[in-house]
């Protein structure tokens, strides 16, 4: 009796060792880079997989023996399966979870604002480590927008499945600005350049030359005082008897100009984009 | 057998040729008129004066100007050198890429001493058939037909130093972009009206595009006809109807042509602008002066003007694109036309655009801008 | 049915069944921040994020990296590139079958240029070494993916697994 209870453990556990010997148990989630040991159980040799987002590795091990997985062949996060392959095949999964902040990625917008613009700006960052993949764990970004040093906005956000975003309104001055996102030291700038609105109380003089009638504006700004950028055009009409005069000047030192030959009576006016100017009457002779 | 073949050639040919100088050449054949040859009255085709005409223009056609020149009369006379500068072209303008395709002459005056004739040259450009109208006097010289053809009045610019210092915009392009920083943002450039409209069974839309940013962009509009199914059924793009390069606050006229799409069967226009930013620079500004509308020597309507070249630079090409407005400022026609001439720094050059008749009467304003191409700045 | 027409049947049928049905992708945008997702920009995700499936199953089954050019940049077409090029040095491939995929957009950028969204996946993955099937697993796994627009579509730049969403 007490021999058959002896073979039949014996039994049990050869067949035990035979059905769940090769066993694999890897940690349910470890660090991206970062070297492991996943505990194998049995006896005798099998084939060993992992099988992952950006690599895949196949060796051959001794069961009963850790197989070390090296930091990296586990550098991307992500689902991983591994695989052991003896008289059978068993298998298991785990996950690798990105490492620490190690850079960051800045999408800002506009590259080019109008000033005392409501909601103009945005910045969205998403927080990398060093091998690329996307940290999910919130940390705090700082934004901050600077002009000739001074502050125009200031915000710490946390990320939220890893992105953060803000976005604010532009200044009123015109002139280059500087955004920053921030991360436990890790930081990304961008510039933007703030240009000024449309023309505000776009004004002209006029006065008879030889050539005809050179025509002139006072010096452009927008409302809030911010000079309009040479080049933006201004376009000159001259009405008169002679037909109708055109030019398209652009502003050099922030005043535009330009020489219209009508002849008797005139109507001058001019427009920058949909602003309209002033106009003006003279009698033209030639 | 052996002689009926080379006989049936010689005939066939003899007929042919015989053909060819009995009918006078409208459509530009050259049919081997010589350098000089004398009209005095011999009447094949045509009267003597078309028949002069038409011989001078195959000379121009063929590139021939001695031959050309000897056609012309003692009075007046332009000298050779003016005369090829004027018909041939220069400093790279449209003319010189262009060849003489076609004639039309309508007779308008004759009598034994002296004839005009209307005479429409057809030019073929690189931009397309380009015609010009002028009215030959032909006259009667110790009894040869001489065609006269009066100095020309070529720019002459005077040497001078013209300062140029208007702003000019370069691009500096990031060579590997990371995500996030790969640049600067493309241009702002706003459709600010489109108008569709039928015209000879096909449909137009035009209207008119603002770029609001501080830098120049190229610009293009496309436009998708969507048929009443929801499906399209046409799409185009402006092509050369649009002012490609837009300085910042610059207002762009644009057309797009549907020939074959009958504005009935459109239930609705998609729109698209494609913008990039270019390097490009304020200069040249080109004046556009004088302008009216008035009707040509041919009856057409047409909006003409001075195009004035402020800088200091020869503009090789230019295009002059018109808008036409009606009273409530809606976008009613958009016409184009290239100069065939270059134009010379301070020198007025004149142009003209056709204005459709069914515009003529609706039009309440205008707006013409110009675009140019300077070999210099190629 | 003659013997001389049954082998080619037999390939035809062969081939019917290993040709996969393209994956089955359903985007919800309802709860999408900062920015609305326009309608068209919807139809476009779901067609390239389905497309992009399509090519890393193709890519992963033939061992063909260049097959992922076209949905995948960045970061993810380097990685599942070289995941593709490894298994091929050691003789195996993968199979993405019976693909499912509910997407949610989470995030859209106020310039509209990124979108995050999560993917609750279904699939059967199997492992192939040789011609012998050493894995085969119906898969339940969640994707945090970040897609950015290009030229003329939307591509997939980041698609990363995580535990739980």
């Amino acid at each position: 009796m007490h021999m058959r209870l002896i073979l039949a453990a014996l039994l049990g556990f050869f067949l035990a060792d035979l059905c769940f010997g090769q066993e694999l148990n890897p940690p349910q989630q470890a660090t991206a880079g970062n070297p492991f040991s996943i505990p194998t159980s049995g006896s005798g040799s099998a084939t060993f997989y992992l099988f992952g987002p950006g690599s895949v590795v196949k060796q051959d091990v001794h069961l009963g023996q850790a197989v070390d997985v090296r930091g990296e062949d586990v550098t991307t996060a992500g689902r991983y399966t591994v695989i052991l392959c003896g008289d059978t095949c068993h298998s298991a999964h785990f996950f690798i979870a990105a490492a620490s902040p190690a850079s960051l990625s800045f999408l800002a917008h506009p590259s080019r604002a109008m000033v005392k613009q409501s909601g103009s700006i945005s910045g969205v960052v998403f927080p990398f480590d060093k091998f690329q993949n996307l940290v999910l764990s919130p940390v705090t970004v700082n934004f901050k927008m600077t002009t000739n040093k001074n502050s125009l906005f200031s915000r710490a956000v946390p990320t939220r499945q890893g992105v953060a975003w803000f976005r604010s309104d532009s200044g009123n001055t015109a002139g280059l600005v500087l955004l920053s996102a921030s991360v436990n030291g890790l930081s990304a700038q961008r510039a933007l350049q703030l240009v000024a609105s449309d023309p505000c109380n776009l004004r002209i003089k006029a006065k008879q030359t030889a050539k005809g009638v050179l025509v002139e504006t006072d010096p452009i700004h927008d409302c809030a005082g911010n000079t309009v950028p040479d080049g933006t055009i201004v376009t000159f009409t001259a009405n008169s008897g002679a037909g109708r005069s055109t030019v398209d000047a652009p502003i050099k030192q922030g005043v535009a100009r330009a020489n219209l030959t009508p002849s008797g009576t005139t109507v001058i006016s001019a427009a920058s984009g949909v602003v309209m100017g002033n106009e003006l009457r003279m009698d033209v002779k030639r | 057998m052996k002689i009926v073949i080379p006989v049936a050639i010689v005939v066939v040919t003899v007929i042919l040729l015989v053909a060819g100088g009995l009918s006078p050449s409208q459509v530009g054949i050259a049919v081997g008129e010589g350098v000089g040859t004398t009209f005095t009255g011999s009447s094949t085709g045509g009267t003597v004066p078309e028949q002069v005409v038409t011989a001078f223009l195959q000379n121009v056609q063929r590139r021939n100007w001695h031959g050309a020149y000897a056609y012309l009369a003692t009075q007046n006379k332009a000298d050779e050198a003016s005369f090829v500068r004027e018909l041939a072209g220069r400093d790279a303008s449209l003319r010189t890429f262009s060849t003489l395709s076609s004639w039309d002459l309508k007779p308008m005056h004759a009598n034994d001493g002296e004839a005009d004739i209307r005479t429409t040259m057809h030019w073929s450009t690189p931009v397309g058939v380009m015609a010009s109208v002028r009215d030959l006097k032909v006259v009667n010289e110790q009894n040869a037909w001489r065609i006269v053809w009066p100095q020309p009045q070529l720019a002459d610019v005077p040497a001078q130093v013209v300062p140029v210092n208007y702003l000019r915009w370069d691009l500096v392009t990031h060579a590997s972009p990371e995500w996030g920083n790969s640049g600067v943002d493309g241009p702002r450039v706003r459709i600010v009206s489109m108008n569709a409209v039928s015209y000879n069974g096909g449909s137009v839309i035009m209207g008119e595009a603002l770029n609001e940013d501080t830098v120049p962009a190229f610009v293009n509009v496309n436009a998708t006809l969507m048929g009443q199914d929801g499906k399209p059924i046409g799409e185009e793009s402006s092509f050369d109807k649009i002012l490609h390069v837009l300085l910042p606050k610059q207002v762009t006229p644009y057309r797009i042509d549907f020939p074959n799409v009958e504005l009935q069967s459109v239930k609705n226009v998609q729109m698209d602008i494609k913008t990039t930013l270019v390097p490009a620079s304020a200069d040249p500004v080109i004046g556009v002066m004088n302008q009216s509308i008035d009707t040509d020597a041919t009856g057409r309507k047409v909006l003409k003007g001075q195009l004035l070249n402020q800088s200091g630079q020869i503009v090789n090409v230019s295009h002059v694109i018109a808008t036409f407005y009606d009273t409530d400022g809606k976008v009613i026609w958009v016409s184009d036309g290239y100069v065939d001439s270059a134009l010379y720094p301070q020198t007025p050059e004149t142009f003209s655009v056709e204005v459709p008749s069914t515009v003529a009467g609706s039009a309440h304003n205008y707006h013409v801008v110009v675009n140019q191409y300077s070999l210099e700045r190629s | 049915m003659k013997l001389t027409s049954l082998p080619l049947f037999l390939c035809v049928a062969a081939a019917s069944i290993f040709a996969q049905a393209p994956p089955e992708v359903r985007l919800t945008v309802e709860s999408v921040t900062p920015r609305a997702v326009e309608p068209r920009t919807e139809q476009s995700v779901v067609r390239d994020y389905t497309a992009a499936w399509k090519s890393l199953a193709d890519a992963s089954e033939s061992n063909a990296p260049a097959l992922l050019d076209a949905y995948f940049t960045g970061p993810a077409k380097t990685n599942f590139g070289r995941e593709v090029t490894d298994q091929q040095k050691i003789g195996t491939h993968i199979r993405y079958l019976n693909q499912v995929h509910s997407l949610k957009a989470v995030f859209y950028a106020p310039e509209g240029d990124v979108m995050q969204l999560q993917d609750s996946a279904e699939y059967q993955m199997q492992i192939v070494s040789g011609d012998k099937i050493i894995h085969d697993e119906h898969v339940v796994v969640q994707y945090v993916v970040l897609m950015t627009p290009g030229a003329d579509r939307w591509m997939v730049r980041q698609i990363q697994a995580v535990p739980a969403l």
